[in-house]
């Protein structure tokens, strides 16, 4: 391994659905392109069989030593600098929780935790252990939307005083925890990092539209930010659309709205469109959210700063996702308490 | 040899203008190119105003007195486009004289009043319609004629934002008075609020609004308004009018829905061609059917049959007018108001 890589454990294989494996469906073609990253070893999540089969094939795929056998022996490793976790989201905060406490840099698939309580606890021990902890909210790396962050910060529109935005997904499984636990940490991450400004009030909708089940495949947040800034979102997994991947973005766009002009971000651009006999579809060249999210890990991991976004982010996010499902059965606008320090 | 496009042997109805503000230009036109109407005069409480159109329109007669206008037996109807807080007391006139109404939105600026009006002119059997333009413009009924045909199967999320800046003029215009225009929410908003409930075709229960001052703190209105209805059936519609962006040149209209089969989009940066010029780069807005012209057919429509289906029904009229008051009462509470509170005793 050459000076300046960083060798990757990767612990856990699921996601927020049933057949989901973010770790080999996303990250582990990242890690396996970038050349900050080695993939030097792979474990299973403790307590979860299948996940640990699965990372025993993976391991024998790769050519990776045999997976440790437990937790605390595969942390142990000092050829892992950073762990990849994408343990089922119940088991998730423990085994961030042992990676950060074991002096591990930790990337963590998105969301964090389930709730705001659980990831605040993540966010203590990061706060005590000084290493990198990143939330997997890649979306805000898209090339419109990092320009847009820096056009806004610049103030390319003066004071932003509103943002709407959009991110619906079609087709692909929906997820069991619903749609608004599932992807609202994407829309209302990119809010966030575009506006520079935290939520003070969240009211929400949420429906079930497009699947039979009970979890929700549709919400609406309306947020009161500082400084009297508001925000709209919309997040949702609607049916297939024949111009769009399965569980594909169908709609992802943000306007701000400043005291001296808008700014309109089409997330679906930029794109080389290609219209053909069956469907049309979109393609574009260069990094992907997932490569920009590991150039960030490794920039925070070899500057020793913590990383954007960080855990504390991630517990805002969880908090307003909180809020909303409060709001969402009560009916009524939900107060955030102020006393949290400031995502930046 | 003379020729005659007029054929039937109707005479064309007359029609009074009542308040002769700018809107009323735009009706006048449409009267103007109507072989079944004619602008028969020109009402305003100032008369130098009333005569200054009447005598633009050609030398039609003017009055202030909208009773003798009324009482005029070649006058069958009127045109109203007098402040919002006037529609009513102007509706019941018209109404008791017997003669029909197209009342500027909104009809009136109380759920309570403009259900009054609805029921004069059932006692009176004349029509009343008010006029909610923007169902009459291409963009609405081509997203209306797509939803009707099944294109997205059941909507159930309907996105609508009409944003401009400044186009009122200074302190003085009565709209920036609440007590006179009820507020943005009954003088704008009231297009989305109306545009979006005939496209879902669903009854509203609530509304959640947050508005805005963004023009001048000092305002009494909210320039930028953010209105969310919850739907009987269960859809939700997002619906934004501004008057208060910047820069003042904008000119935006967004439409967003999404069915249970699929999505439709009238896409921001679709609406014209683009134009970039030495000054900067504008948008050439593509021709269209004239709104007021298509608007005044469909209430000749009814003049001439009350019973056949209406475009725009007193009911919508009124439904339109309740989620406007929703909408201002949402924003100085800060909470979801529900149409039966603000329909309290008024039926629907």
């Amino acid at each position: 391994m050459s000076e300046g890589t960083l060798g990757v454990l990767l612990l856990g294989f699921a996601g927020l659905g049933p057949d989901q494996d973010h770790q080999q469906d996303m990250y582990l073609p990242a890690f396996g392109t970038h050349d900050g990253f080695e993939v030097v070893a792979a474990a299973g999540t403790p307590g979860d069989a299948a996940d640990q089969a699965a990372a025993e094939r993976l391991a024998g795929k790769l050519g990776l030593p045999a997976p440790a056998a437990d937790l605390d022996a595969a942390l142990a490793d000092p050829a892992v600098d950073v762990v990849s976790v994408c343990a089922p989201p119940e088991r998730r905060v423990d085994a961030v929780i042992a990676a950060l406490r074991a002096g591990k840099h930790v990337l963590v698939d998105k969301p964090l935790a389930l709730t705001a309580a659980d990831a605040a606890r993540v966010a203590a021990v990061a706060a005590e252990s000084g290493t990198v902890c990143l939330p997997a909210h890649h979306q805000r790396f898209h090339p419109m939307i990092a320009a847009a962050r820096g056009a806004v910060a610049g103030g390319k529109v003066g004071l932003p005083w509103n943002v709407q935005a959009d991110f619906l997904v079609a087709g692909g499984t929906p997820s069991p925890a619903g749609e608004l636990a599932n992807f609202a940490v994407y829309p209302v991450d990119v809010v966030l990092a575009l506006t520079g400004l935290r939520v003070r009030r969240v009211y929400a909708r949420l429906s079930t539209y497009w699947t039979d089940g009970g979890a929700d495949d549709f919400a609406l947040l309306f947020l009161t930010h500082e400084n009297g800034l508001t925000s709209t979102i919309s997040i949702g997994r609607t049916r297939e659309l024949a111009d769009t991947r399965p569980a594909g973005l169908a709609v992802h766009r943000y306007r701000v709205s400043g005291s001296h002009g808008v700014l309109d971000i089409d997330a679906s651009r930029p794109a080389v469109v290609l219209r053909r006999a069956e469907a049309s579809s979109q393609t574009w060249h260069g990094a992907g959210t997932v490569d920009r999210l590991l150039d960030e890990l490794h920039a925070a991991v070899s500057a020793g700063r913590p990383s954007s976004p960080s855990a504390a982010d991630a517990v805002h996010i969880a908090e307003i996702v909180d809020a909303a499902r409060t709001s969402g059965v009560s009916g009524h606008p939900v107060d955030l308490r102020s006393d949290q320090e400031g995502s930046r | 040899m003379a020729r005659h496009s007029v054929i039937d042997g109707t005479a064309p109805l007359g029609v009074v203008i009542v308040g002769a503000g700018f809107i009323a230009d735009h009706h006048g036109a449409a009267l103007r190119a109507s072989s079944r109407a004619r602008l028969a005069g020109i009402v305003d409480v100032d008369a130098g105003r009333a005569s200054a159109a009447a005598t633009a329109a050609g030398g039609v007669p003017w009055t202030t007195d909208l009773a003798a206008a009324l009482a005029r037996p070649d006058v069958g109807a009127a045109i109203v486009c007098t402040p919002n807080v006037t529609h009513e007391p102007i509706a019941l006139q018209i109404a008791a004289a017997g003669k029909h109404l197209l009342m500027e939105k909104p009809l009136t600026i109380t759920a309570p009043s403009a259900r009054a009006v609805v029921d004069a002119f059932d006692a009176a059997g004349t029509v009343v319609m008010a006029a909610h333009t923007h169902r009459f413009y291409d963009y609405a009924r081509a997203v209306d004629d797509a939803i009707a045909g099944g294109a997205v199967g059941r909507p159930v999320f309907a996105r609508l934002a009409l944003l401009g800046g400044w186009i009122w003029p200074d302190w003085r215009a009565w709209v920036l008075d609440p007590a006179k225009s009820g507020g943005h929410a009954l003088h704008n908003g009231v297009h989305l609020l109306d545009l979006v409930s005939w496209w879902l075709r669903d009854e509203p229960v609530s509304v959640y609004a947050r508005g805005r001052a963004q023009t001048a703190a000092e305002l009494r209105i909210h320039d930028y308004l953010e209105m969310h209805v919850e739907y009987a059936r269960g859809a939700d519609a997002v619906c934004e009018m501004s008057r208060g962006h910047r820069p003042s040149t904008l000119d935006r209209r967004d439409v967003l829905i999404a069915g249970t089969e699929g999505v439709l989009q009238l896409p921001a940066d679709g609406w014209g061609s683009t134009v970039v010029t030495e000054s900067g780069t504008s948008l050439l807005h593509p021709q269209a059917a004239n709104g007021f012209a298509v608007q005044l057919d469909a209430w000749l429509d009814a003049i001439a049959d009350p019973r056949a289906e209406r475009a725009m029904t007193p009911a919508d009229a009124v439904r339109a007018v309740a989620l406007g008051v929703a909408t201002e009462l949402s924003i100085e509470r800060g909470e979801p108001v529900t149409l039966d509170e603000v329909m309290e005793g008024v039926r629907r």
